[in-house]
């Protein structure tokens, strides 16, 4: 029964290829006896490194043991590149990557994934946009083919396009009752309301897209230099390349993307800002300077962030806030140590009456850790979790394709798996104490409350 | 609101299994064993990284709770993370963390689990932590102490969950009539005035009552064989004798069946989207696994994604609503609902939206399924047996919520087959069963405050 359903999802996927314009310089059946493999054999994954014949540069992890392939593709340029008064059209555009190719419609190509058992959608962020799949290793050959075809030939078609527009319109009234959107509008709004990062979509820039704009965007953003592939499963490098080749044959060879500049934040605002939504609880939010990935002090943030707020149940927050007052459910916080932006950033929800006393609370906490710093039995803990938790987040084979490709994204080596936990080994509690005077002050945070919170001063 | 790959509600009740006869792993297997207390051990090997999933389930939830008592279960699992006789407060969870671990727990109507994520080494470990807890827990019962501040986190947990969203505060309305008279009818975090008024007796009396080996299920997935964990957990759990205070009997009970139509709407400020659903009898996999294999594919069919003919229908061509599908309740113990949803496009009243849907629906069950479409969605389901292999902590799952309804290990090896076997016929059976004309319904509406669109 199984032959039946992978011939005729082959037989779709086979018909797709003759119709999508034939790859102009790389033959999918040429011999790979000439493929480089670099194996780096690190203590988290063997990460095979290679450049196809037609120029993609692939990390890929092997591992035979589930018939399946996750597979990551990304470029270094996002919607930072969407023109004034297009806001949103890098989201429309990767919106539209699996609604329709070649000959298939948006149903027929729906369908032919779901015949094929696999699934392929993009995605963007401001600097970068992706697109992931999965499929099963029988598969590969027809499920390359639709990303193939994808790649090439996306229709941009009328009837998508409409539904887009249409869920955009119900997301543009969503959003303004949504907590977690007002919150980061208002912070937004207060750090860094010029650049770029704080422009939003609005009804006529959706109402503005053209299908020609996405197709456009389409080959501003996703190029074949620079172009960055991760892959886990059971394939090997000689299989895997000419298939890269094939499916990013449409692809043009570059384009002049752009990033945006750096992010220089605002002072703090002095008191809390306040956004009314009716609901019995209070999303309170605060947001400092943080620094980049390169900074010495990354990893000094790292182990401080866990003890302060990013360490769940061992963090100081949860211990205060919920465990000691019962004023949460969770309180959590978070280094963004981005390339354009870096913020120290935290988030809880208590009851509007308890909003001033969460504020307080979590104010308190800045103090105690910029006055009277961490100690050593903290230090240990946190080191101590952050180093020896890290093989969790390779036992799958869409993690360890994911954590390859954030690796790949923010620039750093291969074997930086390796190296990671002896940089946070090296983290001093002198660093941690300097690093908390420098940035947990509480007159660096800007605090923003969606809900109706009482009990604030401000 | 978009979907991906078919599936939905109705999937998760059921995904599950393994890849089988046509997979190079067709040799997996889990490994089962019952240790002299009567506690249950399940290994599912995965060799790939040095990384184990260790979960106990307890055979007890939410529809076990006392009159008047409703949230106890969830409260007691929050409870459990604090001070026993050699683990001081704070230090369960400080322990596992500083060994690099993950935890966590949760409770359904069902079961209660408990689990730590760690490397390997420390596998022995977990279980004396888990063991010691399940037998030596000291409840705070200081008016001020630490079970009435952890009341407090869960009223919190409640608000934020529950009453700050509008859809949630709904589907509890909803579900509560669905079983109106069953042990499911309340909530599994408990309403609010009965959370607030429960003491640290009502947490001590039923930790003696629920919390003992023969009454709990061990499911430890990852880098170990079945030998390893054997042994450790003879050592740690196997010493701990029966409390003799478990008859395996639970407070479950055949769901009675809607007598009679109902609507419920609730409006609020927030909502900006408006949502109809029509929640009809439904079924359990537990109760009639042929049925419900039969009603998910059909279910599949009708509303299952964005392939999905309700979807087409009402989505793409008619262009009336922005979303459309349909989902079941069916991974329970007990009956479930099954139900039909859609969110009008801007503009479309909800009048028009529902006959729309009705008409639609009524027209799909009268023409029938086409066999391509019965056939792609039981392939999908089957082949999700093989991604979800990909996930430790997801197989894990997937074994500890069947067994701790009294499922077998069976039943997960055999889902690719058994799915595949359904056919056109019986799932539009079972479809038709559910949305026949003359049954009763109960209708939902999620409103803006105004009433208007």
């Amino acid at each position: 029964m199984r032959m039946t359903t992978l011939l005729s999802g082959a037989a779709i996927a086979y018909s797709l290829a003759a119709c999508s314009p034939s790859s102009p310089s790389q033959p999918t059946d040429e011999p790979s006896a000439g493929l480089e493999v670099t194996i780096h054999d690190g203590e988290f994954a063997t990460i095979q490194q290679f450049t196809t014949p037609g120029g993609v540069s692939v990390w890929l992890v092997e591992e035979p043991s589930i018939p399946i392939l996750s597979l990551r593709m990304a470029w270094q340029a996002g919607s930072t590149n969407d023109p004034e008064g297009l806001e949103g059209l890098t989201n429309a555009m990767v919106y539209h990557m699996n609604e329709g190719a070649g000959e298939l419609d948006a149903q027929a190509f729906f369908k032919g994934m779901e015949e094929l058992n696999m699934s392929f959608s993009c995605g963007s962020s401001n600097e970068s946009t992706f697109c992931n799949a999965s499929m099963l290793t029988d598969n590969v050959d027809p499920s390359f083919e639709m990303i193939a075809t994808a790649f090439a030939e996306p229709r941009f078609d009328d009837g998508p396009f409409e539904r887009f527009k249409r869920e955009q319109t119900v997301s543009l009234q969503t959003r303004e009752t949504n907590a977690g959107f007002l919150a980061g509008r208002a912070v937004r709004n207060a750090l860094y309301p010029d650049h770029s990062y704080a422009t939003e979509t609005t009804a006529e820039s959706i109402a503005a897209i053209t299908q020609d704009d996405m197709s456009a965007q389409k080959d501003l953003l996703m190029v074949r230099e620079g172009m960055l592939v991760t892959a886990v499963g059971a394939i090997s490098p000689d299989e895997l390349a000419p298939l890269i080749d094939q499916a990013v044959a449409g692809l043009p060879e570059s384009s002049a993307a752009i990033e945006a500049d750096a992010v220089v934040l605002a002072e703090a605002a002095a008191d809390p800002i306040v956004i009314d939504l009716p609901q019995p609880q209070s999303l309170v939010s605060f947001t400092g300077p943080a620094m980049t990935r390169e900074d010495p002090d990354f990893y000094t943030a790292v182990v401080l962030n866990y003890t302060f707020g990013g360490g769940g149940f061992e963090s100081r927050l949860m211990k205060d806030l919920r465990v000691e007052r019962g004023l949460t459910y969770g309180v959590g916080t978070s280094v963004r140590a981005g390339d354009k932006i870096q913020t120290w950033a935290g988030s809880g929800q208590t009851k509007n009456e308890s909003a001033g006393e969460f504020i307080d609370g979590v104010k308190e906490n800045m103090v105690a850790m910029v006055e009277q710093g961490m100690t050593e039995d903290e230090l240990a803990a946190a080191k101590s979790y952050l180093t020896g938790s890290y093989p969790l987040g390779f036992d799958s084979n869409a993690k360890i394709a994911a954590n390859m490709m954030g690796v790949r994204l923010d620039g750093l080596p291969v074997d930086f798996f390796d190296k990671r936990n002896a940089m946070v080994e090296a983290v001093t509690l002198e660093d941690v104490n300097r690093v908390a005077a420098t940035y947990l002050n509480p007159e660096s945070f800007t605090f923003v409350v969606v809900g109706q919170p009482e009990g604030l001063d401000g | 609101m978009k979907y991906r790959i078919s599936g939905g509600l109705a999937a998760l009740a059921l995904s599950g299994g393994l890849a089988l006869a046509d997979s190079p792993t067709s040799e997996w297997a889990p490994e089962t064993f019952t240790l002299g207390n009567g506690m249950d051990v399940v290994v599912l090997p995965d060799h790939r990284a040095p990384v184990v999933t260790h979960m106990v389930w307890y055979k007890v939830g939410a529809a076990d709770e006392a009159a008047g008592k409703s949230g106890i279960a969830h409260l007691f699992e929050h409870v459990m993370f604090k001070e026993t006789d050699d683990i001081a407060d704070g230090e369960f969870t400080s322990t596992v963390q500083q060994l690099g671990g993950q935890l966590n727990a949760f409770t359904s109507w069902d079961y209660t689990a408990y689990y730590e994520r760690v490397a390997k080494q420390h596998l022995g470990k977990m279980m004396e932590l888990e063991a010691e807890r399940m037998t030596d827990l000291i409840i705070d019962e200081d008016p001020e102490g630490s079970f009435i501040t952890e009341r407090d986190v869960v009223k919190e947990e409640r608000r934020q969950r529950l009453d700050n969203n509008p859809g949630a505060i709904l589907r509890e309305q909803v579900l509560s009539r669905f079983w109106k008279g069953h042990p499911y009818e309340i909530t599994v975090i408990g309403s609010m005035d009965e959370v607030e008024a429960l003491t640290p007796q009502d947490g001590i009396d039923f930790y003696e009552r629920f919390y003992s080996p023969e009454n709990a299920i061990l499911i430890v997935a990852g880098d170990v064989t079945s030998d390893e964990v054997r042994a450790l957990a003879e050592q740690h759990y196997g010493v701990i004798e029966p409390s003799g205070l478990v008859d395996g009997t639970r407070k479950w009970t055949d769901v009675q069946p809607l007598t009679e139509t109902q609507e419920i709407t609730h409006s609020d400020p927030k909502v900006r989207q408006p949502v109809w659903y029509r929640y009809y009898n439904g079924t359990s996999v537990k109760r009639d696994r042929d049925f419900a294999l039969a009603l998910d594919v059909g279910l599949d069919v009708l509303g299952g994604g964005n392939t999905s003919s309700l979807y087409v229908a009402l989505v793409e061509e008619q262009k009336i609503a922005v979303g459309a599908g349909t989902f079941a309740l069916s991974s329970l113990h007990d009956q479930g609902p099954a139900a039909v949803y859609a969110m009008p496009s801007p503009g479309v009243s909800m009048e028009d939206l529902e006959a729309a849907v009705m008409a639609e629906l009524e027209k799909q069950l009268a023409e029938g399924f086409s066999e391509e479409d019965v056939v792609r969605v039981r392939n999908s389901k089957a082949a999700g047996s093989i991604y979800a292999r990909d996930s430790q902590t997801g197989m894990a799952n997937q074994f500890g919520r069947w067994l701790a309804i009294g499922g077998e290990v069976e039943d997960l090896l055999t889902y690719p087959d058994d799915i595949r076997a359904v056919t056109a016929e019986e799932a539009l059976a079972a479809v038709r069963q559910v949305f026949a004309e003359d049954n009763h319904f109960i209708e939902a509406q999620l409103l803006p405050a105004d009433g208007a669109l």
